[in-house]
């Protein structure tokens, strides 16, 4: 029995295939490859939290509903792409079709965000934030629910992920290509390429806009932000509403992504995700997220590896390694690697 | 933002010591009349149950009125919850990694039982087990909050959360567990047994279908079958741990939980040593949490990861905790009761609602056709199975209009906890 017992520490890997591995990791075109996915994946987790850091920063409210925005924003996504590109479509018209359909789910979410924050969340602000966690997370359920049951009547399974709509992913972004030397699938360029496009746009936002600047304000001094005159309420339902539709666009491009797709999953799966993500870069900070997906992306991306090479033989590694990321940050560094040390506390 | 306004405190000395004339068991029964009221109601339940069953609103109990194995439910569910609140409603730090001691008391019972504990035969009495998953628990938070309670608020949440997941993870993909650990593991061996170690007689095997059954007791042409058995068997436990917590609540340490809620800084500045109570109340509250899932185990006689570690469960928790009232110890119990009769009522899994519908509502009716869907379509969609919607938005408008949740505004109406204003208005009635 005593040789069962080592079973989880079975994954001590033997030398050969350790220093077989070495070898192979230190081929630039292996390593290339998984930074090149790794980024990918970065692109993903950024693009999900990035709404959640937002809200917190301003509000200090923790949104429980973020995951179930996502879901909501992965069906609404897949509903255009399949009505538009079921006929199959070429490779542009495909592309322009997604960022289209993600322009009117970042639109249509962000008024459903701003409505819901005006008639819901509004009357708790004065209680303490245990209670804005558990409205939030009240509103993601019924959002789970009704997807679910919207889903079953029009035929879609709402559980594994809706593959008519993953299908719609066009032919050249499935193939491998040639980057820097890596052979990637198209597809984690793609991501790339949108990740970097929202993490520009978030942060023109930030920095060119009068709301950019009171959120940049208030997730140093929310205090101070009321006392110098700003409409609070409304900059609130403005950003609720924003995060929410950016937690749609990240639902938009799951619903293609191979690793996810859409599904009434996605509500608990990005909750959790983005939560790893906004508290390893510190709540409210957009450097931090920034830099933090990156560091779970990577950090996905070569545990992943790891494990597909057998070097390792536990399958859930790269979760593992992702939470105990959250852990070991809380416990070396609180607030998160550029987080304000106020921001989040009593 | 105190929550002095939100919770009432539970130092009411009112006006007792001054009744000195009274003997301390008088005053001790005097203070349990609403705890015995409760027993009594659910120690009668299934029997009321069973009788309704066999009455002419036979299906009409069975629709609208939770089943035996629902009520089962209740009782291991619903002490997690009341040890989730005795942790996150008294002492204020919300702990969203509960499910983790849940887990760790199931996952116990099931691997010592399977002889997969080195050092535990695998014929060890269940009782023992499950204090053996308890204790594990209650070691893990010990493990946990010497790092979490560095942290407050959300941050406190979040690594509790944090460490569940790595242990969801972890579980999910331990091939010791069982061949397919991310399906969970079942007991292999025989009944296990709530009652005296080792003592064949004083033991009640638990389980659907490795209970212990019992016809025409005591000559009455009354059946206890083995689903009973098992619900009075975990409800004896169920009672146990709940007077341990709420004698805990109501010593002087319970009261330097309440005041660590209320305001830390303070507590800290008057002498309390704020970390030990934390970590000593966040022991207790996963200990009990382990003997919730110990019990879940031990009946259900099958675990998964999803079903115990992981956050959805801790969810579930925190949502009856919300409804029966959070700061309350009793409340989550209520909040579980209704959790479950609404689960039970929008399934069919045990007749509810729909199954009655559909047999009571004539067939013209069932199939009239109003703009292409029919009442028998309103039923599938909106009724059958949809206990989590309902759930969700009862869930919302109590945090929006009942912030204290059932038990909590009783209490702030009634000025005090039930059990104590029960007894005081008795008090005027008998002189």
């Amino acid at each position: 029995m005593t040789g069962d017992v080592v079973a989880l520490t079975a994954a001590v890997p033997d030398v050969a295939l350790l220093a077989d591995a070495f070898g192979r990791f230190f081929q630039p075109s292996t390593f290339a490859r998984l930074v090149v996915e790794g980024l990918g994946k970065a692109a993903v987790y950024f693009i999900i939290a990035v709404g959640l850091t937002l809200v917190f920063g301003l509000m200090g409210v923790l949104n429980f509903a973020h995951g179930a925005f996502a879901m909501l924003g992965s069906y609404l996504g897949g509903v255009l792409v399949v009505v538009a590109l079921a006929g199959g479509a070429g490779p542009i018209a495909s592309i322009a079709f997604f960022v289209v359909a993600a322009a009117v789910v970042f639109a249509v979410m962000t008024v459903v965000g701003g409505a819901l924050e005006v008639t819901l969340v509004r009357p708790i602000y004065d209680r303490t934030p245990t209670y804005q966690i558990l409205m939030t997370f009240g509103i993601g359920l019924i959002l789970e629910e009704t997807t679910r049951i919207a889903a079953t009547l029009r035929g879609v399974q709402p559980e594994p992920p809706w593959l008519k709509a993953r299908g719609t992913l066009p032919g050249f972004l499935e193939t491998r290509y040639d980057v820097l030397g890596a052979n990637v699938r198209g597809f984690y360029v793609f991501e790339i390429v949108l990740g970097v496009l929202v993490a520009a746009a978030v942060w023109l936002f930030l920095t060119r806009t009068l709301y950019g600047l009171y959120i940049r304000a208030g997730s140093e001094d929310p205090e101070m932000v009321e006392a110098l005159g700003v409409d609070v309420r409304k900059a609130f339902t403005v950003v609720f509403g924003l995060g929410t539709g950016l937690a749609a666009v990240g639902g938009v491009l799951l619903m293609w992504d191979p690793l996810w797709g859409a599904s009434v999953l996605l509500n608990i799966e990005v909750l959790l995700y983005a939560f790893v993500v906004v508290i390893i870069g510190g709540l409210g900070s957009f450097k931090g997220t920034l830099v933090a997906a990156v560091v779970v992306g990577v950090a996905d991306s070569f545990t992943t590896w790891l494990f597909s090479t057998g070097i390792v033989t536990f399958s859930g590694l790269s979760e593992v390694t992702v939470f105990l990321l959250l852990v070991v940050v809380l416990i070396v560094r609180p607030q998160g690697l550029y987080g304000v040390e106020e921001v989040g506390g009593h | 933002m105190t929550d002095s306004s939100e919770r009432p405190l539970e130092v009411e000395e009112t006006n007792r010591g001054t009744r000195t004339d009274e003997g301390w068991l008088s005053e001790y029964a005097r203070d349990h009349v609403v705890h015995g009221l409760v027993i009594v109601a659910f120690l009668v339940y299934p029997v009321v149950y069973d009788l309704l069953g066999r009455s002419p609103l036979a299906s009409e109990a069975a629709a609208f009125l939770p089943g035996l194995t629902f009520m089962i439910a209740v009782l291991y569910l619903g002490l997690f919850a009341m040890s989730f609140d005795f942790v996150s409603g008294y002492t204020g730090y919300l702990s969203f990694g509960h499910a983790a001691f849940y887990g760790t008391g199931a996952y116990a019972v099931v691997l010592a039982t399977n002889g997969k504990i080195p050092g535990v035969p695998a014929d060890t009495p269940f009782v023992l087990t499950m204090l053996l998953g308890a204790v594990l628990a209650g070691v893990l938070a010990l493990a946990m909050g010497a790092v979490s309670f560095r942290l407050t608020g959300v941050y406190f949440a979040m690594i509790t959360l944090g460490f569940a997941q790595v242990l969801y993870e972890l579980v999910r993909n331990w091939g010791y567990v069982s061949p397919n650990p991310s399906e969970g593991a079942t007991v292999d061996g025989g009944a296990l047994e709530v009652g005296v170690p080792y003592v064949d007689s004083l033991g009640l095997a638990v389980g659907r279908l490795t209970g212990d059954s019992f016809e025409n007791v005591l000559g009455t042409g009354f059946d206890v079958s083995a689903t009973m058995t098992s619900y009075y068997a975990l409800a004896l436990v169920v009672v146990v741990c709940y007077f341990s917590m709420q004698r805990i609540i109501h010593s002087p340490f319970g009261k330097a939980m309440i005041a660590v809620r209320e305001n830390e800084e303070r507590a800290e500045a008057v002498g309390y040593d704020v970390f030990r109570i934390k970590m000593g109340a966040f022991a207790a509250s996963a200990f009990f949490a382990g003997i919730a899932g110990a019990l879940f185990a031990g009946y259900s006689r099958s675990v998964s990861p999803e079903s115990t570690y992981f956050f959805l469960v801790t969810a579930d928790a925190l949502i009856v905790t919300i409804v029966g009232g959070i700061g309350t110890l009793a409340g989550p119990l209520y909040g579980t009761v209704f959790h479950e009769w609404l689960g039970d009522v929008l399934s069919t899994e045990d007749d509810g609602i729909a199954t009655y519908l559909r047999e009571t509502v004539p067939e013209g009716l069932l199939t009239t056709d109003v703009g292409g869907v029919t009442f028998a379509d309103v039923i599938n969609s909106v009724v059958d199975g949809r206990a989590p919607l309902y759930l969700g938005i009862v869930f919302v408008l109590f945090v929006l209009f009942v912030p204290n949740g059932l038990l909590g505004t009783v209490r702030d109406r009634l000025g005090g906890t039930v059990a104590e204003r029960t007894g005081d208005v008795l008090e005027r009635y008998r002189r």
